[in-house]
């Protein structure tokens, strides 16, 4: 049990992310599969204007995630778990073996829309640095109010967490947080505020959605962001993927139970490296790969190295 | 009436461990060849030999570790074997909480578990595992003689002869001890071993103890986890090495001590030949060690500093040097380290004038803690070595030196030292309003908040600000102000009164570098009497062989 596919969400977007991917078979396979199911040509939908929309990132970065893992799993490399960050956790889901890649398709497409309809302006997420869990929880509570609403969404490291809510909630904390000895403290370009109780109406809508599709018990373990457990149950993935979107991202913390249960290697989707560089961090005496910068040759043969040595 | 009694005491058996164990014994015929389980058979052997509810063993330490029989423990039929009660000193690998998932195991009672404190503070949120008690090593050891007496008993040795005979070697541990408890009432005692041989270098460990021996598939897993690189020895370590030195060992003249594995610690290890040295302290200090064979502990021991060291386990690459300094060292004559995990915690507990160690956390009173929120990584032995033993009888100077009244029925005390920067990496305070251990305590449902080091039993705390020499404090207020006078920018430091510390530095209650005679300035890497471990080497003579992770050459 050692090696771990990594799927990273929003923000790992890039222009050209689709049309640049590796040219392989099964990920010209899985593009195609993905532009007949949703009756577009998703090779038209990754420039930067495009990518302004939450709906076509989304897309985006489960279609890539999905190609890229199997064309590593066609090369011979294969996952002992599956790990999404927030719209990566349905990539992680359909690698897993738990859900189908065009459920997961119009899932992630419903998600965004919904996502992108819930809020016009006035709410956002920002990132602070440097300043530790525990300190954080107490400045959020300390300039939290019911008006202008801020809370933590996602815990990427133990000194790197995102919080989201009204844009004045955030900027309250992100000041206090400056003041306090943040490393960096800034607004990040989203408009959405993910990943807290604000997208409760849209945790719903989305159950509602997830409870039409068919899910299997998955052949590996994937892990949850909601819980930071490794899950097995595929209602248990089910909840995952609906309540997700309105619950912190436990980032660290699944990655860490990764580590304690004997993951050695961390191979990340395309297109980014954000996961990469957390888990470089997070865990020095493990192996961290990006398929963007290490390509997909290296990284079945690495996969294949931490495999025999297990 | 009298004769009544007798009568009931005819009819009890008295030997129905003796005779369960026989029972349980005799299924293995058929499978084992004598006292020798074949690879293969392991599960089948261990299925035939544990019953549910047994209170089993499993050798798992901070180093070496029964690899071989936890993956063999894990793959058995939980229809068979369940409900087991584990008793762990160390919870490092995967499988030793597989088992709970799998239903094979469901209680658990141990002493450290850094590598899984994550995973088993889920578990026991998540009602997957039933919490005994979390335990120091002694402890543990202790009850495994009292109310933890184990039915089986699964531990790990280098090579076996077909008579069961044991050698263990440099990494004996606390073989013997788990052994011990589980041979001489009755449990049933298996040994995975790296290789059966027709002749052992020596018996470490007697066959009539063992019931039966398996060659495992792969040798046993062992972690170096004492090598410290010297090249990440940072001149804040230096400084603090040095103001230790100074102020603490040569001024209370500490000549028996354990180090903790810290970078501050190892700093002190190779300080001595070249700075201690210049204080002319050689054969004052630091003579006597109760630690694992540190690679950083070669430059002190080839200069002449160090007359004896008793060890808790090995250190993979120490293996050759120390089996050429067995003046230095405990050895067999087969040449090799005998080390031994409960009897260097005694000597550590109760034989040292000196225990100095590090912390992630400390509050204003001076308790300590390692733990973080959310995991759950329990103890080890810092706590055996870290507090004043109140049944110690016998007097050394630096134990006399910690008196601070006349009356005449006053006793020494341990020196209790804590090391620490007063701001961890991330700009995590070392000095905090309150430990996370509270919160971690009362999360995980505790009957104790999980402090590693308690404040009462600290004597000195050393920071880059100077020493708080806190045994001189005559009110917990004092003991505060000393503490705060020495805590930075930490939240705890920056409420010091400037006034109470100049005068808690008139009186010798703490002391700033420059009251030592220390000057910052000096505080250079290039007194390290190594820098590398390629230097270690050279130190070594080519003796130490340091494993590939270490070596950047």
């Amino acid at each position: 049990m050692s090696v771990v596919f990594t799927f990273p969400g929003q923000g790992s977007q890039e222009p050209h992310m689709l049309r640049s991917m590796p040219r392989h078979p099964v990920i010209a396979g899985t593009l195609q599969e993905a532009s007949d199911l949703l009756g577009e040509d998703l090779l038209l939908r990754d420039t930067e204007d495009a990518l302004r929309s939450t709906v076509a990132v989304q897309v985006a970065l489960l279609v890539s995630g999905v190609a890229a893992a199997r064309a590593l799993q066609a090369e011979g490399a294969r996952a002992d778990w599956a790990a999404g960050h927030s719209v990566g956790a349905f990539g992680a889901a359909v690698i897993a073996g738990s859900l189908d890649f065009p459920a997961a398709l119009t899932l992630v497409k419903l998600r965004g829309e919904l996502m992108e309809n819930a809020f016009r302006q006035g709410y956002g997420m920002g990132v602070v640095l440097g300043i530790p869990q525990q300190k954080l929880e107490n400045i959020v509570a300390r300039t939290f109010s019911r008006e202008e609403p801020v809370y933590l969404a996602n815990y990427n490291a133990p000194d790197q967490i995102v919080v989201a809510g009204s844009v004045q909630g955030i900027e309250r904390v992100l000041a206090t947080a400056r003041q306090e000895g943040a490393r960096k403290a800034e607004r990040l370009q989203v408009s959405v505020p993910s990943h807290c109780r604000l997208l409760e109406p849209v945790a719903a809508k989305l159950a509602d959605a997830l409870k039409q599709v068919p899910f299997r018990k998955p052949a590996i373990p994937y892990a949850s962001n909601r819980t930071g457990r490794t899950l097995l149950d595929p209602e248990a993935i089910r909840e995952d993927l609906a309540l997700g979107v309105s619950h912190p991202v436990r980032w660290h913390e699944a990655a860490s139970l990764l580590v304690e249960r004997g993951a050695r290697l961390f191979i990340e989707m395309p297109p980014g490296r954000v996961l990469t560089n957390l888990a470089k961090t997070a865990f020095p005496s493990i192996r961290s790969v990006s398929a963007a910068d290490s390509g997909l040759k290296t990284c079945c043969i690495l996969a294949n190295r931490f495999k025999a040595n297990d | 009436m009298h004769r009544d009694n007798r009568t009931a005491q005819s009819e009890r058996s008295w030997t129905t461990r003796r005779d369960a164990k026989a029972a349980r014994v005799a299924k293995l015929e058929g499978i084992a060849h004598g006292r020798v389980i074949p690879t293969e058979s392991i599960v089948q052997a261990l299925e035939a030999l544990i019953a549910p509810g047994d209170r089993v063993v499993l050798e798992g330490n901070n180093q070496k570790q029964a690899s071989f029989l936890s993956k063999a423990l894990a793959q058995v039929d939980p229809s068979k074997v369940n409900h087991l009660h584990m008793i762990m000193s160390s919870i490092s690998r995967p499988e030793h909480l597989d088992i709970f998932e799998q239903g094979i195991a469901t209680k658990i009672d141990f002493s450290y578990a850094g590598p899984q404190s994550l995973r088993i503070a889920q578990m026991l949120e998540d009602g997957k595992l039933t919490m005994g008690e979390i335990h120091t090593y002694l402890e543990l050891y202790g009850r495994l003689f009292i109310d933890l007496i184990p039915s089986v008993a699964l531990v790990a040795a280098d090579k076996a002869d077909r008579s069961g005979n044991l050698y263990t070697g440099a990494n004996t541990e606390e073989t013997p001890t788990l052994v011990e408890a589980a041979a001489f009432r009755d449990g049933i005692v298996i040994a995975q071993v790296n290789e059966l041989v027709e002749e052992l270098p020596r018996v470490d460990i007697p066959g009539s103890w063992i019931d039966f021996v398996v060659v495992a598939d792969k040798p046993y897993q062992l972690e170096a986890l004492f090598t410290r690189d010297p090249r990440h020895i940072t001149e804040i370590q230096v400084l603090m090495a040095m103001m230790t030195i100074r102020g603490i060992y040569e001024r209370h003249g500490v000549q028996s001590l354990n180090h903790g594995i810290g970078y501050n610690t190892a700093a002190i290890e190779l300080l001595l030949p070249t700075y201690g040295e210049s204080l002319g302290l050689k054969g004052k200090i630091c003579k006597h060690w109760a630690l694992n064979p540190h690679p950083t502990l070669i430059p002190a021991i080839e200069s002449g500093w160090v007359e004896s060291v008793h060890c808790f386990g090995g250190e993979v690459g120490m293996e050759r040097y120390v089996a050429a300094r067995p003046d230095v060292f405990f050895t067999g004559r087969d040449g090799s380290l005998r080390s031994n995990r409960a009897l260097c915690q005694v000597a550590g507990q109760y034989a040292v004038d000196l225990f100095i160690g590090s912390t992630l956390q400390m509050d204003r009173d001076g308790n300590s803690s390692t733990v973080t929120s959310g995991r759950l990584a329990g103890f080890g032995g810092a706590p055996n070595m870290g507090h004043d033993p109140r049944g110690r009888r016998h007097s050394t100077p630096a134990w006399l030196n910690m008196i601070t009244s006349d009356n005449p029925l006053e006793r020494g005390r341990k020196l209790v030292v804590q090391m620490v920067e007063t701001f961890q990496t991330g700009n995590c305070p070392v000095f905090v309003e309150e430990l996370d251990a509270v919160q971690v305590g009362r999360t995980a449902h505790l009957a104790a908040a999980p402090v590693m080091i308690y404040g009462e039993d600290v004597t000195h705390v050393v920071t880059e600000e100077g020493i708080a020499y806190l045994y001189k404090a005559s009110s917990m207020e004092e003991r505060r102000q000393a503490i705060a006078a020495i805590a930075g920018v930490t939240p705890i430091g920056i409420q010091h009164d400037p006034r109470a510390t100049e005068r808690l530095r008139r009186e010798g209650i703490i002391a700033l570098p420059e009251d030592l005679g220390v000057r910052r300035t000096d505080a250079k890497r290039s007194l390290l009497a190594a820098k590398s471990v390629e230097e270690l080497v050279e130190w070594s003579g080519g003796l130490y062989q340091p494993p590939l992770k270490f070596r950047s050459w």
